[in-house]
């Protein structure tokens, strides 16, 4: 096993990750493609850790970090969906433009 | 006492010129309660002054050597101006005609602007004639006779557009002003070209250089046409003399000045740049053959005119047609003769013709007639006028003509026949106005028509003693040739043309064989005479049309092209900010694309040195 598969797999998701960022209409499922971004970090952070820094693993304790703060960011994130649904009736990204030139 | 007045002759422009700025106060703007008589009284002594002062210095300076005063003007590096004055007697005796003239106009202008409240106006731009002309006498610089002219042309737009409320004169001042101009300013380009070849503009020193000099004949050829075209148009020649006939619109005592002297001012530069123009044969015949188109033209169209005052005005053109031919036959004296003796005649009969038009009101010489037995001052001073103006011996201008035409005998003699044809004509045309006006029997625009009174007659009667006397005040300067000299056929000749003139138009106008008004055989021959060979015509469609074509076109191009080219920057500038705000489109996915796009697009820039190269290597 060497550590290019896991860099591949990790770029792999963040892509499909930020795919789904810019092509969802779905404002939820825009929140899901960032916890994939997070996680294809994560991921590398992991690959990272285990490859080049087995003793001192301070990959791993960055690993923890972004976890948690993703959790409170979609926390937020869902708070401000919930907040625009009641306002507007809908969660679809087309309908969120109103904030142009 | 004499020697002073002559070492002070050159007061005598200043004269001129003080006068006419006393003048000024009386404009109605400005006194508004004793009217405008005072400005005229005021300007007459300050010219009589100055006919005192110049006629006391010519008798000083008679038969004493000329010489000159220089003043200097302007020292900049590598030229120095200094305003040159000659005092001589021809330069003394010219301003004593110039200065008597005005006077006579000034006090003949007394009568016949009695109704009239412009008098300030009027007599200050006479004073201004006055000054610029006795200047001009003085200048013996080339430098500042071209000031000097531009001077009078500046006078001569205001003067003529005196009664400015007539849309008539509008345009004839404007004509007056922007023809003489065009002459002007190729008389600048030759007065610049010769300052590198010659290295002077005075008189005397061109003179000499002229006579030493070996010049390139192509550059003294261009720069004498140059100087030549300056007085052909202040001289009224073809084809720059419609302003003249237009020039006709202004009040008659101005027309008496310019008919006699101003068209005279280019004459006279024109005989002093003589010796520089014969220097080129290409210029001498220019001179002579403008000088010829113009004295038969001219006289020609003055036979088929039907307004008084423009019948005179083509015999203008064609005597200086004649100066134009004495100085392009190297005859200088024959010239300033012609010059002195037609400024004389001419202002002659402008008075006599101005006293008819005063109290008949019509210029048409068609609805006057029968003056003779009622007006006899006037007519009287027509008829001495028209003998002293064509070759009438004993009057001046038989002297002058017979002059020219003894010089041209051996070398020209088909000019000779131009003289002796062109007399012929200028009688005809005299006589006509004369037998139209005073012949015949009276119309009702002429049936009650009193003698002017004294102070149009007294510069009308003195002047005719004037022109009566110049024969012997000639004899006694021996400017006459003497019995054994004298060319006996070409005296006869003209004697013969002149009374061939005048009986043939007598015949023609006083008895009834020929039916009037006279119409020629073929009516458009008679049309294009009548209208100066349709000279407006010819203006309007070629330099008029051109130019206004031109300026039209270049104002489109400023307006559409240059404005068009500094606008569609702006406009571009406001297009492209009216586009390109859409790319604010309102869509966060949008944003988070546009980053990742430049981040992309930046990682990719930064990281090339380490894959670009490999990558296309691979590729080709």
């Amino acid at each position: 096993m060497q550590i290019q598969y896991f860099l591949l797999l990790s770029a792999a998701l963040f892509c499909i990750g930020i795919y789904g960022l810019i092509n969802s209409r779905n404002a939820v499922r825009v929140l899901m493609s960032i916890e994939l971004l997070l996680n294809a970090v994560n991921l590398n952070l992991m690959a990272f850790s285990n490859y080049l820094d087995p003793t001192a693993i301070k990959g791993q304790v960055f690993t923890i970090f972004v976890l948690t703060v993703a959790a409170a960011e979609a926390a937020v994130g869902l708070a401000i969906v919930l907040a625009i649904y009641r306002n507007r009736d809908t969660v679809d990204m087309e309908q969120f433009n109103l904030l142009k030139w | 006492m004499a020697q002073f007045l002559l070492e002070t002759v050159w007061l005598v422009p200043c004269y001129a010129l003080i006068g006419g700025l006393l003048a000024v106060p009386w404009s109605p703007g400005i006194v508004r309660r004793t009217g405008p008589r005072p400005a005229g009284y005021v300007n007459l002594i300050m010219t009589f002054f100055a006919f005192v002062h110049a006629a006391l210095a010519l008798r000083a300076i008679w038969n004493q050597p000329s010489y000159e005063i220089s003043i200097p003007w302007l020292s900049t590096a590598g030229l120095n101006l200094s305003i040159d004055l000659e005092i001589s007697s021809v330069s003394v005796g010219a301003m004593v005609v110039i200065a008597g003239l005005n006077l006579l106009a000034q006090i003949f202008a007394l009568g016949y602007m009695e109704m009239e409240w412009g008098w300030a106006r009027f007599y200050s731009l006479l004073g201004l004639f006055e000054a610029g002309l006795c200047a001009l006498a003085l200048c013996n610089n080339l430098f500042f006779s071209y000031v000097i002219l531009e001077m009078l042309t500046l006078g001569t737009y205001l003067l003529v557009g005196f009664w400015f409320s007539q849309p008539l004169v509008v345009t004839g001042a404007r004509d007056a002003f922007l023809t003489k101009r065009v002459g002007d300013l190729f008389l600048l380009m030759g007065v610049l070209a010769i300052w590198p070849i010659a290295g002077t503009w005075n008189y005397t020193e061109l003179a000499n250089w002229a006579a030493t000099t070996n010049v390139n004949p192509t550059s003294i050829a261009l720069v004498g046409l140059a100087l030549v075209a300056g007085p052909m148009g202040k001289c009224a020649q073809f084809p720059l003399h419609l302003w003249l006939d237009e020039a006709m619109e202004g009040p008659v005592p101005s027309t008496i000045l310019r008919n006699s002297v101003v068209v005279a001012s280019g004459a006279w530069v024109l005989i002093k740049l003589q010796p520089v123009l014969s220097l080129s044969p290409i210029v001498s015949s220019a001179m002579v053959a403008i000088g010829v188109v113009t004295v038969f033209g001219a006289s020609i169209i003055a036979i088929a005119q039907i307004d008084i005052k423009r019948c005179l005005s083509y015999s203008v053109s064609t005597y200086m047609g004649l100066v134009f031919i004495a100085v392009g036959t190297q005859q200088d004296e024959a010239a300033l003769l012609l010059v002195l003796t037609h400024a004389l005649c001419a202002a002659l009969l402008v008075m006599s013709t101005g006293g008819i038009i005063w109290n008949s009101i019509t210029q048409n010489v068609t609805q006057l007639g029968g003056l003779w037995s009622r007006r006899p001052m006037s007519g009287l001073a027509y008829i001495i006028g028209t003998l002293g103006l064509i070759g009438f011996p004993p009057l001046g201008s038989f002297w002058a003509l017979l002059k020219l035409a003894s010089g041209l005998w051996e070398i020209k003699p088909w000019l000779v026949g131009v003289i002796i044809a062109v007399n012929a004509f200028t009688a005809f045309s005299l006589t006509r106005e004369f037998c139209l006006i005073f012949g015949g029997k009276p119309k009702p625009m002429s049936e009650r028509s009193p003698e002017v009174h004294w102070p149009m007659v007294l510069p009308m009667m003195i002047l005719l003693g004037f022109v009566l006397h110049l024969p012997l005040v000639l004899q006694s300067l021996s400017l006459l040739p003497s019995w054994a000299s004298l060319n006996k056929n070409a005296a006869l000749l003209l004697m013969w043309s002149s009374v061939f003139g005048c009986s043939i138009s007598s015949v023609v106008y006083l008895s009834n064989i020929i039916p009037k008004p006279v119409r020629l055989p073929w009516k458009p021959l008679q049309d294009l005479i009548a209208y100066d060979f349709y000279t407006p015509k010819l203006y309007r469609m070629s330099i008029i049309l051109s130019v206004d074509l031109l300026s039209k076109l270049a104002d489109l191009v400023d307006r559409f092209v240059v404005d068009g080219f500094v606008n569609l920057v702006g406009l571009a500038s406001i297009g492209s900010g009216e586009r390109l705000k859409y790319i604010t489109s309102g869509q966060t996915q949008f944003y988070a694309f546009t980053v990742l796009l430049g981040v992309g697009v930046f990682g990719m820039l930064v990281t090339w040195p380490h894959w670009g190269t490999q990558l296309l290597n691979m590729m080709f």
